[in-house]
C-alpha cells in the first residue's frame, strides 16, 4: 500500500495545540470588548459579582466534561442541583438552623449529588440505557424529588453561610477560592490515569476493552463526578440566593453542554478536557454580558444569545471534525 | 526444561461450527514459531484462545509446564502473554505514549502519571525502530495523525511495553514497508536471544522463511504438520496447507471475440486499492482471491459507490461511469450483496416484505409501495431461490441465517441487475443454502449477468468462477485461469509467491 | 421458548397470548381501560361520554405534536426533537397574529404557521445531518433561539386572537356531539398510517431507522430522509400551535412548552423504539390517550405535581428498560 505510506508525516504540531485555545482566545477578546463597553469591568466589585454569577455553571461544566469525555451525556445536572439545593437548605433547618448545622447540610447535599450521579451511572453503564434519554428521565425524577422535599421556594440559610460565600477569605473573594480549587482539581485529574482511561473509553470502546480497562466502572465514576460537581454548583447557588428553590438550575443542562463543547471537548467523546470547559462557561457568561452592555434592546438579548450559542456549537462541531 | 507454551487437544465450537478441532502447538523459549494455514483454518481462533480472548471448548494450555485457564485477555497478560491485535487496539485521538502505556501508566508517589518516565520509556521503545523511521514518530503525536505503518509500529511497541515472555504477532507486518519489516525482524531476533518466544502469523511466506525457526501448519481447524523451517521448502509448506490439490471443474470457455466486457476497470485506485484492472464479460463469474482483507471487499464496495475511488476509470457497457454513491450504482443496475448481513443488509425488526422490497423501491423510484402488486412479484423471486418463510409479514429475524441471506439476494434479483457484486456472500450459512445460492448465481450468469465474486473460501472460488484475480495488499498480483485454476496456485499466489 | 418452538414457522406462531400482551399498542390499550376504571371508581362520571370526548380533545392536541416527534424518532440516529414545544408556541403566536380574530384569516394562519415551522425544522435537520450536531443539542439550542425570537416578536405581551370559527370547530360539537378537532385527528391518523405503510418514503423512514448502513447500501438517501422528518416535525408542531390557540383562544409565548416532554413519552409508551426503526403512529395515538388519561386520573386522585412528575419519570425509565437497552460492549 504505497499510497498510504506517502501520506503526510505525523502531524504532531496539531496535537500540541491545546483544545481550549480557541475558547481562551475568544474569552480574552470578549473581556476586552466588555471592558471597552463597560469601563468599570476590572473594578473589584464588578469582577466579584460577575464571578459569582458565572461560578455555578462553571462547576457543572467541569462535571459534565468527565461524562462527555467518556462518550456519554448528563441532562439531569440541573435537577441534581435543584435537589441538592433544597436538601441542603432543609437539612440545615432541621439540624437547628444555626452555624453549626451548616457543615451537616453541605455534606448531606454533596452526598445526595453523588448518589444521583451514581444512579445515572448504574442505569447507563450497567443497565445500558441510552444516556440522553435516561438522564432526561432521571432529571424528571430528581426534580420531582426536589419538589417533594420543598414544594415552594423558601427557607433561608444561616447568615454565616451566605456571608462567607459573598465575602473574602484571606483577602481573596470566596468565589475566587472556589474557582481556583476547581482549576486545581482539574489539573489534578489531568495527571491521574483515570482521565486517560475515560478518554480511551470515549474514543474507542473496542480498543479500551482490549487494553483491559474496566469500562463500566470508569463510566460510572464519571457520572458520580458529574453529580458531585452539580452538588458543588448547588451549594454555590445556595450561597448566592440564601434560600431553597426546587426550580433552581433549570438552564444548567444546556448551559453546561454548550460550555463543554465551546471549550473544545468533542460530544462524541474521547477528546477534550475540563480546562476548556471552564473557559467555555466563562465565555458563555461573557457573551451575555457583552450583549447586555452592547445596548441591544432588551427583547433582542435572548434571541441574539441563543443564535450566538447555536452558531458557536455548530462551529465547535465543525472545528472538531477537521 | 519445559516448553514456553504447550497446547494440547484444543477445540473450539461456535454454536454448531467447529472452528478448531485439533489444536496442537509447542513453542520453545526463545523461538520464533510460524503458524500457517489458509483462510479460516483456525489459526486465529487458536491464537485468541492462547491470548485469553476466547475460552476453549476443550483442551489444555500449558505455560512453562503449568496448566492455565484464562478468563480474560488481562489474565493472559499477567502470565506474560501479549497479543498483537491485527485490527489494532489503539485509541486514535490519544497520543502515542498514552496509547502504549494505556492502563499501565507509570505513576509517581502521589499517583500521578509519571510523564517523564513514560516519555523516556516510549522513546526507548520507539528507538528499536530508529533505523527504519528515524524519529518520525513523536511520543506526543496523535495516533490518528500517523500512517498505517506507523500505527502498526506503535501497536508493536504497545506489545513489547508489557515485557512479555510470549508474543503472538498476528499479521504484524501487514502495513509495514520493506525497511520497517527488516528492522522489525532484527527486533524479533534480538528478543529471541533474550528468551522471548514469538508466534508469528503472516500472509507473506518469504517472511516466514526468513525469520522463523519452526512452523505449525493448520488445515480445516486441525494441525496437520509441524516442521523445522530449515528442513522444508515453500512448495512443501503450500502443499501441506492445501492438502489434496483441488482442481476447478472444467468449464466451457467463453468465446472471447464475441463477448465485449460488461464491466471494465482500468487502474482503479484509492487509499486501500492500488491500480486494479479487471474486466468481466456478460455471463462470466470472476473470482477475487487471496487472503482476507487484501482489498477484495474494498474493491466491491468501491464499485458500488460505498467507498471512494480516487483514480482510474470504470466502464459499464462501454460507457465510462462515475459511481459516487450507492444510489448511482442501483440506477445503473449494479447490485451488491454483502456477507456481513447484520450490519450491511438486514433491516432488523422489519418484515420480510420490507426487507425484500428495499432495493426495488429505490431502483424503480416508486412513490407508492403498491404492496398488492409487489408482493406476488417478490414472492416469485424468493421462491425461485427456495427461500423458506411462513408469511411475508413475519419479521426478518424469524428466518435462519441462510434464508435471510437468500432474502437479501432476492431483494436485488427483483431489480433485474446487470452486474452483481458478491462480497463473501456465504459467510456463516449452511451447505444446502450455499449450493442453492451458487446454482442461482450460475443461472444468472448464463442469462447474461456479469458477476464479481469474493469468497474467503477457496473452494467456492474454484468451484464457481471462470477466472480468479488474486489480491495482495490492495493490488491484483496475478490472474488465474484454465490449468492454473487449482488450490495450489491460488494459495501460492495469495502468499505472494506468484 | 415454549413447547411450540418445534413449529416456529407455522401459521399460528404469531398468535400466542404472551406475544400479544407484549405488543406495546395492546399494552397501551390495556392501560387505557384500567385507567378509565380507576378514574370511574374514584370519581363516578369520569368515564362518561362527554368526559371522554373532552379528554380526547386534549389528547388530540398531544397527538398532533407527537406525530412529528414520532417520525423523527422512527428515523433513528438518536433522533429526537426537543424544539417541538417552542415550535408549538411559535405556531400559535404566528397563527394568532395572522388571523387576529377574523375567520377569513384561518387558512393564511395555517399556511404561515406551518410554513415557518417547517423551515425551522429543516434547519434542525440540516444542523443534525450536515454539520452533525447531535439532535438533542441541536433542537435544544433551537428551542432557545425560537424562544428568543418570540420575545422579540411579541415583546412579552400576549397578542393575537383565535378566529371564532376555529374555536367553535375545536371546542364545540360538529356532528354527533364530537368536536371538529377529533375529525382532523382521525384524518391525521389515516394520513400517518398511509404514509408509514403505503409509501416508499414511509418504508424508507423505517429502513433508515432500523439500519442506516443497510439503507445506504440499497441506495436510500439517508441524510435527506433524516432531514425531512425534522421539517415535518416542525410543520406538525406548527399545526398543533394553530389548534392550541383555537383551544385556548389566545396565545402566549410559552403555551407550547407543556407539550415537549409528553410528546416524547407518548411516542415511547406507544412502543416506538428510541433507537429508531420500529413502532408506528397507532401506538403513539394510544400512548397519547393513555398519557392524558393518566394525567387526568392523577389529578382526580389529588396527586401533587411532584407525584405526577415522579410517575412520569419512573414510567419513562421503566419503558427504556424494556425497549431502549443498548448493546453490550463485549460481544
Amino acid at each position: 500500500m504505497k499510497s498510504i505510506l506517502s501520506a503526510p508525516k505525523s502531524g504532531s504540531t496539531v496535537s500540541k495545540r491545546p483544545v481550549w485555545l480557541v475558547a481562551f482566545g475568544s474569552l480574552v477578546a470578549l473581556v476586552l470588548i466588555n471592558w471597552f463597553l463597560q469601563p468599570s469591568f476590572f473594578d473589584g466589585m464588578v469582577m466579584h459579582s460577575n464571578l459569582t454569577t458565572f461560578l455555578p455553571l462553571t462547576l457543572v461544566a467541569i462535571g459534565q466534561t468527565f461524562v462527555i469525555m467518556g462518550g456519554d451525556i448528563d441532562l439531569s445536572v440541573g435537577s441534581i442541583a435543584a435537589l441538592v439545593n433544597v436538601v441542603t437548605v432543609t437539612v440545615i433547618a432541621m439540624a437547628g438552623g444555626d452555624a453549626a448545622s451548616v457543615p451537616i447540610g453541605l455534606l448531606t447535599g454533596l452526598v445526595v449529588g453523588v448518589l444521583c450521579g451514581v444512579f445515572n451511572g448504574l442505569l447507563i453503564s450497567y443497565l445500558r440505557l441510552q444516556p440522553m434519554v435516561a438522564t432526561f428521565g432521571t432529571g424528571i425524577i430528581f426534580s420531582a424529588l426536589a419538589l417533594w422535599v420543598m414544594p415552594q421556594a423558601g427557607l433561608s440559610v444561616p447568615e454565616v453561610y451566605w456571608m462567607t460565600y459573598s465575602d473574602f477569605v484571606l483577602g481573596v473573594p470566596t468565589v475566587l477560592w472556589i474557582l481556583i480549587a476547581g482549576f486545581l482539581f482539574v489539573l489534578f485529574m489531568q495527571r491521574r490515569p483515570f482521565e486517560s482511561h475515560l478518554k480511551a473509553v470515549g474514543g474507542n470502546r473496542a480498543g479500551a476493552f482490549q487494553s483491559g480497562i474496566n469500562m463500566s466502572f470508569v463510566r460510572l465514576l464519571s457520572f458520580a463526578l458529574c453529580g458531585l460537581f452539580s452538588g458543588f454548583a448547588a451549594l454555590c447557588l445556595t450561597g448566592e440566593t440564601a434560600s431553597g428553590d426546587p426550580l433552581i438550575g433549570q438552564s444548567l443542562a444546556m448551559g453546561s453542554i454548550s460550555a463543554v463543547v465551546l471549550g473544545g471537548t468533542m460530544l462524541s467523546g474521547g477528546v477534550g478536557g475540563a480546562i476548556g470547559s471552564i473557559f467555555g462557561a466563562l465565555l458563555l457568561g461573557m457573551i451575555g454580558n457583552v450583549i447586555f452592555f452592547a445596548g441591544l434592546p432588551f427583547e433582542f438579548q435572548t434571541l441574539v444569545q441563543g443564535l450566538i450559542v447555536l452558531a458557536a456549537l455548530a462551529g465547535g462541531v465543525l472545528v472538531a471534525r477537521k | 526444561m519445559s516448553s514456553a507454551i504447550t497446547v494440547r487437544d484444543l477445540t473450539k465450537r461456535f454454536d454448531k461450527v467447529h472452528a478448531l478441532t485439533d489444536g496442537r502447538l509447542t513453542v520453545e523459549r526463545g523461538e520464533i514459531h510460524a503458524l500457517l494455514g489458509a483462510n479460516g483454518c483456525g489459526k486465529s481462533t487458536l491464537s485468541k484462545i492462547v491470548a485469553g480472548a476466547y475460552a476453549p471448548t476443550s483442551g489444555t494450555v500449558l505455560i512453562d509446564g503449568k496448566e492455565v485457564s484464562f478468563r480474560s485477555p488481562r489474565d493472559a497478560e499477567e502470565m506474560g502473554i501479549a497479543l498483537f491485535y491485527q485490527e489494532l487496539s489503539l485509541i486514535p485521538k490519544m497520543s502515542v505514549e498514552a496509547n502504549i502505556f494505556l492502563r499501565r501508566e507509570p505513576r509517581n508517589g502521589v499517583g500521578f502519571i509519571d510523564y517523564a518516565k513514560m516519555r523516556t520509556e516510549t522513546l526507548n521503545l520507539l528507538a528499536m525502530f530508529k533505523d527504519a523511521i528515524g524519529d518520525d514518530i513523536q511520543p506526543d503525536a496523535l495516533v490518528a495523525d500517523l500512517t498505517p505503518g506507523q500505527r502498526q509500529i506503535v501497536e508493536i511497541c504497545k506489545v513489547y511495553a508489557k515485557n512479555p515472555s510470549i508474543v503472538i504477532m498476528d499479521e504484524a507486518t501487514a502495513a509495514l514497508d520493506g525497511r520497517q519489516v527488516k528492522v522489525f525482524f532484527d527486533i524479533l531476533r534480538k528478543k529471541r536471544e533474550e528468551g522471548v518466544s514469538t508466534i508469528f502469523i503472516s500472509h507473506r511466506l518469504d517472511e516466514v522463511f526468513e525469520i522463523c525457526d519452526h512452523a505449525t501448519i493448520m488445515r480445516n481447524g486441525a494441525v496437520v504438520a509441524e516442521t523445522a523451517i530449515a528442513e522444508t521448502t515453500t512448495e512443501d509448506v503450500v502443499h501441506m496447507m492445501v492438502g489434496d490439490v483441488k482442481k476447478a471443474p472444467k468449464r466451457q470457455a467463453l468465446d472471447d471475440e464475441g463477448k465485449k466486457p460488461l464491466l471494465k476497470l482500468e487502474g482503479v485506485g484509492s487509499n486501500l486499492l492500488n491500480d486494479v484492472s479487471l474486466s468481466v464479460a456478460p455471463g462470466e463469474i470472476v473470482g477475487l482471491g487471496g487472503l482476507q482483507g487484501q482489498g477484495q471487499s474494498t474493491l466491491l464496495r468501491s464499485l458500488f459507490g460505498a467507498l471512494p475511488i480516487t483514480s482510474g476509470t470504470v466502464w459499464l457497457n462501454n460507457e465510462q461511469v462515475a459511481i459516487r454513491k450507492p444510489a448511482d450504482a442501483v440506477r445503473r443496475k449494479v447490485a451488491y450483496v454483502s456477507g456481513d448481513r447484520g450490519p450491511d443488509a438486514a433491516l432488523p425488526g422489519r418484515s420480510i416484505f420490507e426487507n425484500l422490497a428495499a432495493a426495488i423501491l429505490v431502483s424503480e423510484k416508486r412513490k407508492l409501495v403498491r404492496a398488492k402488486e409487489l408482493r406476488p412479484q417478490l414472492a416469485e423471486v424468493a421462491s425461485a431461490f427456495k427461500t423458506k418463510y411462513a408469511r411475508m409479514t413475519d419479521a426478518i429475524g424469524t428466518l435462519s441465517g441462510g434464508n435471510q441471506q437468500k432474502i437479501f439476494i432476492a431483494r436485488w434479483l427483483a431489480t433485474n441487475p446487470k452486474v452483481i457484486l458478491l462480497d463473501d456472500p456465504t459467510k456463516g450459512i449452511d451447505l444446502a443454502a450455499k449450493a442453492d445460492l451458487f446454482a442461482l448465481i450460475r443461472k444468472l450468469a448464463e442469462s447474461g449477468v456479469a458477476v464479481l465474486l469474493y469468497s474467503s473460501e477457496e473452494s467456492e472460488l474454484l468451484d464457481n468462477c471462470d477466472r480468479i484475480a488474486v489480491f495482495n495488499d490492495g493490488a491484483v498480483v496475478t490472474e488465474l485461469s484454465g490449468a492454473e485454476m487449482d488450490s495450489f496456485h491460488l494459495t501460492r499466489a495469495a502468499y505472494g509467491e506468484a | 421458548m415454549s413447547d411450540a418452538s418445534s413449529n416456529m414457522h407455522s401459521e399460528n406462531a404469531g398468535f400466542s397470548l404472551g406475544a400479544i400482551l407484549r405488543e406495546p399498542v395492546v399494552l397501551a390499550l390495556f392501560a387505557i381501560i384500567i385507567l378509565l376504571g380507576i378514574g370511574e371508581a374514584v370519581s363516578p362520571g369520569f368515564a362518561r361520554g362527554d368526559q371522554i370526548i373532552k379528554l380526547l380533545t386534549v389528547a388530540a392536541l398531544l397527538g398532533f405534536a407527537a406525530a412529528g416527534q414520532n417520525l423523527v424518532v422512527l428515523a433513528g440516529g438518536e433522533g429526537i426533537d426537543l424544539s417541538v414545544g417552542a415550535m408549538i408556541s411559535l405556531g400559535a403566536v404566528i397563527a394568532g397574529n395572522v388571523m387576529d380574530g377574523a375567520n377569513g384569516g384561518i387558512l393564511p394562519a395555517l399556511i404561515a404557521a406551518m410554513g415557518v415551522t417547517f423551515i425551522i425544522g429543516m434547519v434542525n435537520g440540516l444542523g443534525v445531518n450536515l454539520i452533525r450536531i447531535p439532535p438533542l443539542v441541536m433542537t435544544l439550542g433551537m428551542t432557545s433561539v425560537i424562544q428568543g425570537g418570540l420575545v422579540v416578536f411579541s415583546r412579552g405581551i400576549p397578542s393575537g386572537n383565535a378566529a371564532p370559527a376555529l374555536m367553535n370547530f375545536i371546542n364545540q360539537p360538529v356532528v354527533f356531539g364530537i368536536p371538529g378537532v377529533l375529525f382532523i385527528w382521525l384524518l391525521l391518523i389515516i394520513g400517518m398510517v398511509f404514509i408509514l405503510r403505503a409509501t416508499s418514503f414511509g418504508l424508507s423512514i423505517y429502513a433508515v431507522g432500523a439500519n442506516p448502513q443497510a439503507a445506504r447500501l440499497v441506495g436510500l438517501p439517508v441524510k435527506v430522509i433524516r432531514t425531512t422528518v425534522f421539517g415535518l416535525s416542525g410543520a406538525l408542531a406548527g399545526l398543533t400551535g394553530v389548534f392550541v390557540i383555537g383551544y385556548t383562544g389566545n396565545s402566549f409565548i410559552s403555551v407550547g412548552d407543556q407539550y415537549m416532554l409528553p410528546s416524547i413519552i407518548a411516542v415511547v409508551i406507544g412502543g416506538t423504539s428510541l433507537a429508531g426503526g420500529s413502532g408506528g403512529y397507532i401506538g403513539t395515538v394510544a400512548g397519547a390517550i393513555a398519557l392524558i388519561l393518566l394525567q387526568s386520573v392523577l389529578t382526580t386522585l389529588h396527586l401533587e405535581f411532584w407525584g405526577r412528575q415522579l410517575i412520569f419519570g419512573g414510567t419513562l425509565l421503566l419503558l427504556l428498560m424494556f425497549y431502549g437497552r443498548q448493546k453490550s460492549a463485549r460481544i
